[in-house]
């Protein structure tokens, strides 16, 4: 008998890594149904709110980022400031971070030139980074904390997501883009999940000729990207 | 019966903590490989359940330690995972090997037959 093989590409792979992380959630929020019904006094509905939020988030990014690349979508580019993308995407996280017993710190207070970027992409990219971080950061036995911040380097503003992560560096995300869709765990060392937020970030960001890379802030590791100010928006 | 459970997302080990404790259980819970062996080693737990994707150390690695010490060689373990359990029918590594007693994959798996799956184990130590 012949056998099919196929090998899948790299959109193919992302789809396979967010379905397989979507199955946390789905069994989160099954248990937590399961449990009500057992306890009908257990107070779940807020866990199965941020949840189901979390889960649709990853789903609206990987779709939005299947149409930017396949020319379903443009990127709509309008000047903002990355200060309050991040104010933004800490807002998006918090009840989620709530749930996780994780603690969300802001520090965008350096002085940063706006940029020219799609608003929707960037949130949708860092909101899906910040759903892994969030997740990861709970694998230790206290309260953790992750950081959202950006500062100023001479190649652009770097803004990301930055927790405790001692084993981690560009070698770790450089194997973890080859293992995701063929390994479970392409980032072992961050997460115990399949990361999916982290490839969709990257996918989303390509869209705007960035990339995901391992950066370091305050002793803190994390994954951010590099913002190119706008030239014409600082003569403004 | 005291259970150690090895469950790397916090809401799940929640859930499942919640769970065994309704089912009369004492639980030691803990999201890593190592604080697990540490764990075991203080508690002296009568049924391990795991995940075998955990950050750093996965289950697997965890089992191997686990059963390396003669005096755990009896504790029953459960595995609970998502990993499908189809990926180990061609290898006797989980059951001959590393001692597994029971696998459930948690996308299929109600909280009512994880308990059921624990109570089924009870006799295994009593023996």
């Amino acid at each position: 008998m012949q056998q099919f093989q196929h090998t899948l590409n790299d959109q193919e792979r992302l789809l396979l890594t967010v379905a397989e992380q979507l199955k946390v959630p789905f069994v989160q929020i099954a248990h937590l149904a399961e449990q009500s019904k057992l306890e009908p006094s257990s107070a779940n509905w807020q866990t199965v709110r941020a949840t189901a939020a979390a889960a649709l988030g990853l789903v609206e990014s990987y779709a939005l980022s299947l149409r930017l690349h396949g020319n379903l979508d443009q990127p709509e580019l309008v000047p903002m400031t990355v200060s309050s993308l991040l104010y933004d995407t800490a807002q998006e996280l918090s009840q989620f971070a709530k749930q996780y017993n994780v603690e969300l710190e802001l520090d965008a207070s350096a002085h940063l030139l706006p940029i020219m970027g799609d608003r929707a992409v960037l949130q949708s990219a860092l909101t899906s980074l910040g759903y892994v971080f969030v997740e990861a950061s709970t694998a230790v036995e206290k309260r953790s904390v992750v950081r959202l911040a950006a500062y100023r380097t001479r190649y652009g503003i770097v803004a990301g997501l930055y927790s405790s992560m001692p084993d981690f560096g560009a070698d770790s995300l450089r194997r973890a883009h080859q293992l995701h869709g063929r390994a479970r765990q392409p980032l072992q060392q961050l997460a115990a999940s399949p990361a999916a937020g982290v490839f969709v970030a990257d996918s989303l960001l390509q869209t705007l000729s960035a990339r995901l890379h391992v950066a370091r802030y305050h002793k803190l590791t994390g994954l951010a990207a590099t913002l190119v100010p706008s030239q014409q928006l600082q003569l403004v | 019966m005291h259970v150690l459970l090895i469950e790397p997302d916090k809401i799940l080990s929640n859930i499942y903590v919640r769970s065994l404790v309704g089912a009369g259980h004492t639980v030691a819970a803990t999201m890593n490989a190592q604080h697990a062996i540490q764990l075991a080693d203080e508690q002296q737990p009568d049924l391990v359940i795991v995940e075998l994707q955990l950050k750093g150390h996965n289950g697997v690695e965890f089992l191997y330690e686990f059963r390396s010490y003669q005096e755990w060689l009896t504790i029953p373990v459960l595995v609970h995972s998502f990993v499908p359990p189809t990926e180990f029918v061609r290898t006797p590594l989980l059951t001959q090997e590393l001692g597994v007693n029971d696998y459930l994959y948690k996308p299929t798996t109600s909280l009512a037959k994880l308990i059921q799956a624990v109570q089924k184990l009870v006799p295994i130590k009593a023996l």
